[in-house]
């Protein structure tokens, strides 16, 4: 069935698969599908809007169209062996660029998929969790039944499409089309709420951090053409394995050793926040918490990964390795540096976002020490178990009028209804806080045994970032969901629209007084909603079927990827597929490569199991012993005696450290300074200049005009007139 | 006759010494040309007589078939078609004179009988006499090539000049013959009636000139330039000009001309549309602009026969995308009214401004303005862009860097207009007293332009099967001396 539809697929838009002259299996055909299924939803939930469809059916189509896909994606994986395959859709770009060597440089860029079990891994969580997450948010934004819920679902297919697109993609311009497509969406969903100033400025800063990144990954593009005279990625590994470079000459030098991966690295750290990006990401959480979940938690912060993953054999060219060990160090300073902010944080969907910042941090270490298995298996376990976390967060924030804060909720597993949700929750935080023998642990573990092997003080760095982890999580979790039983609901309700979310956000910048419940009595509510704070007048509704049901389906998926830690001969499941790709490193842990390092004297790979089991049981005691232990009300806790002895370390973790505030007095003042000036210099002088010139072409037309006097002898004048003046100039020209 | 009803099929077609110059060209353009007459036919919906109708029909008038022209109208189109057609075909210089005469004397009925106002009779006489002085010029110029080779069958004349060269007599018939053609793509210096009787016309009659008169000129200009062909040395100009083995432009004299009027042509319609405050005027001096442009991919010639590197190929695709997005352009025309007169005529919409409110009260078409005002200018994803790009890539090719900076600076100044055309109907309100424009009442209009709109945006998503119909439309018949060349090795 499937491969009849590509079939047509491909005889409809474009021409039949090419021979494969230049030695590369072609097939998966059916991948092509997962594009095509996904922007059918886009068109479908276009249509629900045009013809005001008013009930869940554009939820039912994305999630019917996004387990087609994962089904698809499931049954390539099954047929596919280790090679790789391209699907090719249809001829999309084809130039020949000036002259080289007596013949023009071919610019080609087909709409053809490059499959291969790198590929397929990214595909199966993005299709698989995309499908869970639209069914849980078919629940969760059902308070927008309308206009606004057939938006979020076209955009939410269209994200799927751009990612399928990012990781599919035989070439980079294809890859770019995805990565730009993804930025469209996040900044499409994160302002999904537009009338709420709080989530337009978030999409506004995600959209403009993402641009600087995005400059990075076209540079390095166009350097990637220059330097080997094509972007797509067959000839590029090809060239790259032989050590030739588009003239034929054998690699070498700064540019494409070093300034390529360089570019690359930029566009890799934009899109997955990390070192002075990361400022968009814990803003991104103003988007609803299904977009979260998918999008700012499980798969679009993660393209940075696979893209250094995807060109590994890019970065392996420099033997002294210094892009890696500079991506490495940077992954594990952003880990730190956001677990530290995750830690004085008290709304739970911010503690979450510097939770991701700070696992894509030990992603980015361990691409840098080495350990693509590494990086690639944390990706896979923390898409599932951060999806149950923010999925279990976003039951809470629906359920309690966008509560968020953790000193306003408290003792949530033992309220009826709430089971399923407190025992999601602390499936996800088991695993974010590496409780040994659970999958977080296990691709942790090789993280950081790796990362003791190559790089000591990043081992030790992101040793210290585990422990802080563990911390964050079940203070987050203590809080909410253990202890005595009390809540306040927060003050957002769910009106019959997205209209209905003007008020103020979920602001984070000081967490104290953001959500409360007294501030806002006088607007009208609707539904369930009411206003909080005064006992008995605020009855929280508990998640229905579908929340339920996924969050069943998480965290027991989050139990199941344990066995794939042991299937293979590379290091797991997932090292098995990382081994078959690009991303797999020739000689990763060759002693000879690089200094063995040691823990303590030990060696890594046996002790790294027990200290980092240590490490996730002290972060948990810590928690337990200052925010479970003894409590008594929600907003009271032992650590608060701790936090007045800290002062300026907790207030600054609490101001995110500044990091706002800094870049916004280091770049956007005097930007905003330069950018008055420009204006004046503009309106006065450029102005006046261009209106010179912009005069020209209105003189010499006004002077040209009378000839257009309507009148017939004067035009057949003129055209014998221009006969005449034209050949009178050919022969000028010519003699 | 015999030789041009019978053509080969869409895309098919083999080399064989004798027979037609741009053998492919014939079946691209009569596909295209039926395409596209499918859509101004809608376009045309209700054009003539309807007020005659009306009156009938509420019985204040009885049916008088003298005073009714709607039959005479839609024969004249078929007809104006047909003459589109056999221009692609032609193959001797009385042909192509008698095609494009096909082609155009009916237009000049058109016009006139269009609408009921004595704008459109006045249009219709400057168009009718000037058209019969353009037609003069190149009916010279045919002459003198005749006169020159001593034949009238192109592929004859095309020996002719690749085994002898250029007389002095044929460049002159060369040379007149592209000047009168410039009167049917409306190039500099035969513009002059194209704002008067665009905006004399109804819309979907200029909708008709846009698009019929000036692919019958640009295929007879193609056809010509074959028949030269394009393998001269730049530097044999003094003395005899031979075709050489080696060259890969017109005769210099031949590309001086082209490039002169190529390069005023796109200035002057730019330039004076930037002036205009008159929807019809703006388009009809665009449409004056977009012959200059296509006439860059005439200079450029063959190529490397690829899509980007062909300039022929690259007239041929531009036609169709021109096609597509002018009909949709002027459709929002056809589309809408302000209001009637008491005699029934509808009251045009006249000034940019008339089109403000356009998106509150008729959102279907301000998109359609939108996507073809913007595709006109050429922008990224739409079909115009992929219509310009194999004019800059094939000039670019064949050295003719000055020319391509003319084009680029062109496009930026046609921003201008485009994008006040495209956005005056979405971002501006209408005045209180004015209201906005309502509906014609001619449903298959509106879907014509939705149609064209539909096709701007398709046809550059999945336009690389028409792209490869038009690297074979595009094919040149190898020259007398590579058929040798082959054929003793």
């Amino acid at each position: 069935m499937q491969t009849v539809l590509a079939g047509i697929l491909a005889a409809t838009i474009g021409s039949p698969p090419e021979g494969g002259g230049d030695g590369v299996a072609h097939g998966a055909t059916a991948m092509l599908l997962v594009p095509a299924l996904t922007l059918l939803g886009v068109v479908l939930t276009g249509l629900c809007a045009a013809f005001r469809v008013k009930n869940k059916l554009p939820a039912w189509i994305s999630v019917g169209l996004l387990a087609a896909s994962f089904v698809i994606v499931l049954k390539t994986y099954l047929e596919q062996s280790t090679g790789v395959r391209i699907a090719h859709g249809f001829e999309w770009i084809t130039f020949s660029l000036g002259q080289h060597n007596g013949g023009p440089i071919p610019f080609v860029a087909n709409f053809s998929l490059y499959v291969d079990s790198l590929t397929l891994l990214w595909m199966l969580f993005v299709t698989g969790l995309g499908a869970l997450i639209a069914l849980y948010a078919s629940e969760y934004m059902s308070h927008d039944v309308g206009a606004g819920y057939c938006r979020f679902f076209a955009a939410f297919n269209l994200f799927v499409f751009s990612m399928s697109c990012l990781v599919m993609a035989d070439n980079l311009l294809l890859l770019f089309l995805g990565w730009e497509g993804v930025g469209l969406c996040s900044y499409l969903l994160i302002g999904y709420f537009y009338k709420k100033p709080a989530a337009v400025a978030a999409a506004k800063k995600a959209f403009i951090m993402n641009r600087i990144g995005d400059l990075g990954l076209v540079l390095g593009m166009m350097g990637t053409f220059v330097a080997f005279g094509t972007i797509q990625m067959v000839p590029l590994f090809d060239m790259i394995s032989r050590g030739v470079d588009g003239a034929g000459q054998p690699i070498g030098g700064t540019w494409v050793e070093w300034v390529l991966p360089m570019l690359f690295t930029v566009g890799a750290f934009g899109k997955s926040a990390q070192l002075f990006f990361y400022v968009w990401l814990p803003d991104a959480m103003e988007g609803p918490t299904p977009v979260s979940a998918l999008i700012h938690a499980a798969t679009m912060v993660t393209a940075g990964v696979f893209l250094i993953a995807r060109m590994m054999p890019l970065y392996t060219l420099d033997e002294s390795h210094f892009i890696l060990s500079a991506v490495a160090w940077s992954g594990a300073i952003t880990a730190f540096w956001a677990a530290t902010i995750g830690m004085a944080h008290f709304d739970i969907k911010r503690i979450m976002g510097y939770s991701t910042v700070s696992q894509l941090g030990f992603m980015f270490a361990g691409l840098g020490v080495m350990t693509s298995t590494g990086a690639a298996f944390h990706v896979f376990t923390h898409a599932f178990f951060k999806a149950t976390l923010f999925l279990a967060c976003g039951a809470v924030m629906h359920g309690f009028a966008g509560q968020l804060d953790l000193r306003k909720l408290s003792g949530l597993r033992k309220m009826p209804g709430w089971r399923i949700v407190a025992l999601a929750m602390l499936v996800g935080a088991l695993n974010l806080a590496g409780f040994p023998l659970l999958a977080g642990y296990w691709s942790k573990d090789i993280i950081l045994a790796e990362a003791f092997v190559m790089n000591g003080p990043v081992g030790w760095i992101l040793l210290l970032t585990a422990g802080l982890t563990a911390y964050y999580t079940f203070r987050a979790y203590f809080r909410v969901f253990e202890g005595p039983v009390e809540y306040h609901a927060g003050d957002d309700h769910h009106g019959a629209d997205d209209h209905a979310h003007d008020r103020h956000g979920h602001d984070g910048h000081d967490g104290h007084d953001a959500h409360d419940a007294h501030a806002k009595a006088e607007h009208g509510h609707e539904g369930h909603g009411g206003h909080g704070g005064h006992g008995g007048e605020f009855h929280p509704h508990a998640p229905g079927w579908a929340i339920n049901l996924v969050l069943t389906v998480l965290s027991v998926g989050c139990f199941a990827i344990i066995p794939l830690t042991f299937m293979g001969d590379h290091g797991g499941w997932v090292g098995t597929m990382v081994h078959h790709s690009t991303a797999h490193i020739e000689h990763a842990g060759d002693p000879a490569l690089a200094p063995h390092g040691t823990f303590l004297g030990m060696d890594p790979h046996k002790v790294m199991y027990y200290v980092s089991g240590i490490v996730g049981f002290v972060g948990i005691a810590v928690a337990w012993w200052l925010h479970l232990a003894g409590r008594t009300s929600a907003a009271t806790s032992r650590a608060d005696a701790l936090a007045a002895k800290l002062g300026p370390i907790v207030r600054g973790a609490r101001g995110r450290w500044y990091v706002d505030e800094i870049y916004d007095f280091l770049i956007c003042r005097p930007l905003w300074v330069l950018a008055h000036v420009f204006h004046q210099v503009d309106q006065w002088i450029v102005d006046g200049l261009v209106n010179l010139t912009g005069g020209l072409p209105r003189f010499v037309g006004a002077t040209v005009r009378p000839s257009q006097s309507g009148e017939l002898h004067g035009y057949a004048v003129g055209m014998a007139g221009g006969v005449a003046v034209l050949l009178i100039v050919v022969l000028l020209a010519v003699t | 006759m015999l030789s041009i009803t019978t053509t080969p099929a869409w895309g098919e077609f083999t080399f064989d010494a004798g027979q037609a110059l741009l053998p492919g060209m014939v079946g691209y353009a009569k596909v295209m040309i039926a395409a596209v007459g499918l859509l101004l036919l809608m376009l045309m919906a209700g054009t003539v007589d309807r007020t005659d109708e009306e009156r009938i029909a509420a019985g204040r008038a009885s049916f008088d078939p003298l005073r009714s022209n709607r039959a005479e109208f839609y024969a004249f189109f078929l007809f104006s078609l047909t003459g589109l057609m056999l221009v692609a075909g032609a193959d001797t210089l009385l042909w192509m004179f008698l095609a494009l005469e096909l082609t155009s004397l009916p237009t000049y009925i058109m016009v006139a009988i269009s609408t009921q106002r004595n704008r459109s009779r006045e249009a219709a006489v400057k168009y009718f006499f000037l058209g019969a002085l353009g037609a003069a010029v190149f009916l010279y110029g045919f002459t003198l090539i005749y006169g020159g080779c001593g034949t009238a069958r192109l592929n004859e004349i095309h020996d002719h000049i690749a085994l002898h060269g250029i007389n002095t007599l044929t460049m002159a018939g060369i040379m007149l013959s592209l000047l009168g053609l410039g009167f049917k793509i409306a190039a500099v210096p035969m513009h002059f009636y194209t704002p008067d009787v665009y905006e004399g016309a109804a819309p979907q009659v200029s909708a008709f000139l846009a698009f019929v008169p000036k692919t019958a000129g640009f295929m007879a200009i193609l056809l010509l330039a074959a028949t030269i062909g394009w393998t001269y040395d730049p530097g044999a100009v003094k003395g005899v000009i031979r075709a050489s083995e080696h060259g890969t432009q017109l005769p210099e004299a031949v590309r001086v001309l082209l490039w002169v009027m190529a390069a005023m042509t796109m200035t002057v319609g730019n330039i004076l549309a930037v002036l205009q405050s008159s929807v019809k005027r703006i388009l009809a001096y665009s449409s004056i602009a977009h012959s200059g442009y296509m006439l860059v991919g005439v200079i450029a010639g063959p190529g490397d026969g690829s899509f980007t590197g062909s300039g022929v190929g690259a007239v041929l695709f531009y036609l169709m995308a021109y096609g597509v997005m002018n009909v949709g352009a002027f459709a929002v025309l056809a589309a809408l009214e302000r209001g009637r007169r008491d005699d029934g005529d509808a009251i045009e919409i006249e000034t940019v401004d008339d089109l403000r409110g356009l998106w509150s009260s008729h959102p279907r078409m301000a998109l359609v303005m939108l996507v073809c005002n913007l595709s006109l200018l050429g922008m990224p994803p739409l079909l115009g862009f992929f219509g310009k790009l194999p004019l800059f890539t094939s000039a670019i090719g064949a050295g003719e860097v000055p020319l391509v900076i003319v084009l680029g600076v062109n496009s930026a100044i046609a921003a201008y207009y485009y994008l006040r055309l495209a956005f005056v109907p979405m971002l501006e309100n209408a005045d209180r007293g004015a209201g906005a424009p309502r509906a014609a009442p001619f449903r298959s209009r509106e879907i014509a332009g939705l149609l064209s709109a539909a096709g701007v945006i398709a046809l550059a998503v999945f336009g690389a099967s028409i792209m490869k119909r038009v690297e074979a439309a595009a094919k040149v018949s190898p020259t007398i001396a590579e058929i040798q060349a082959t054929a003793t090795p």
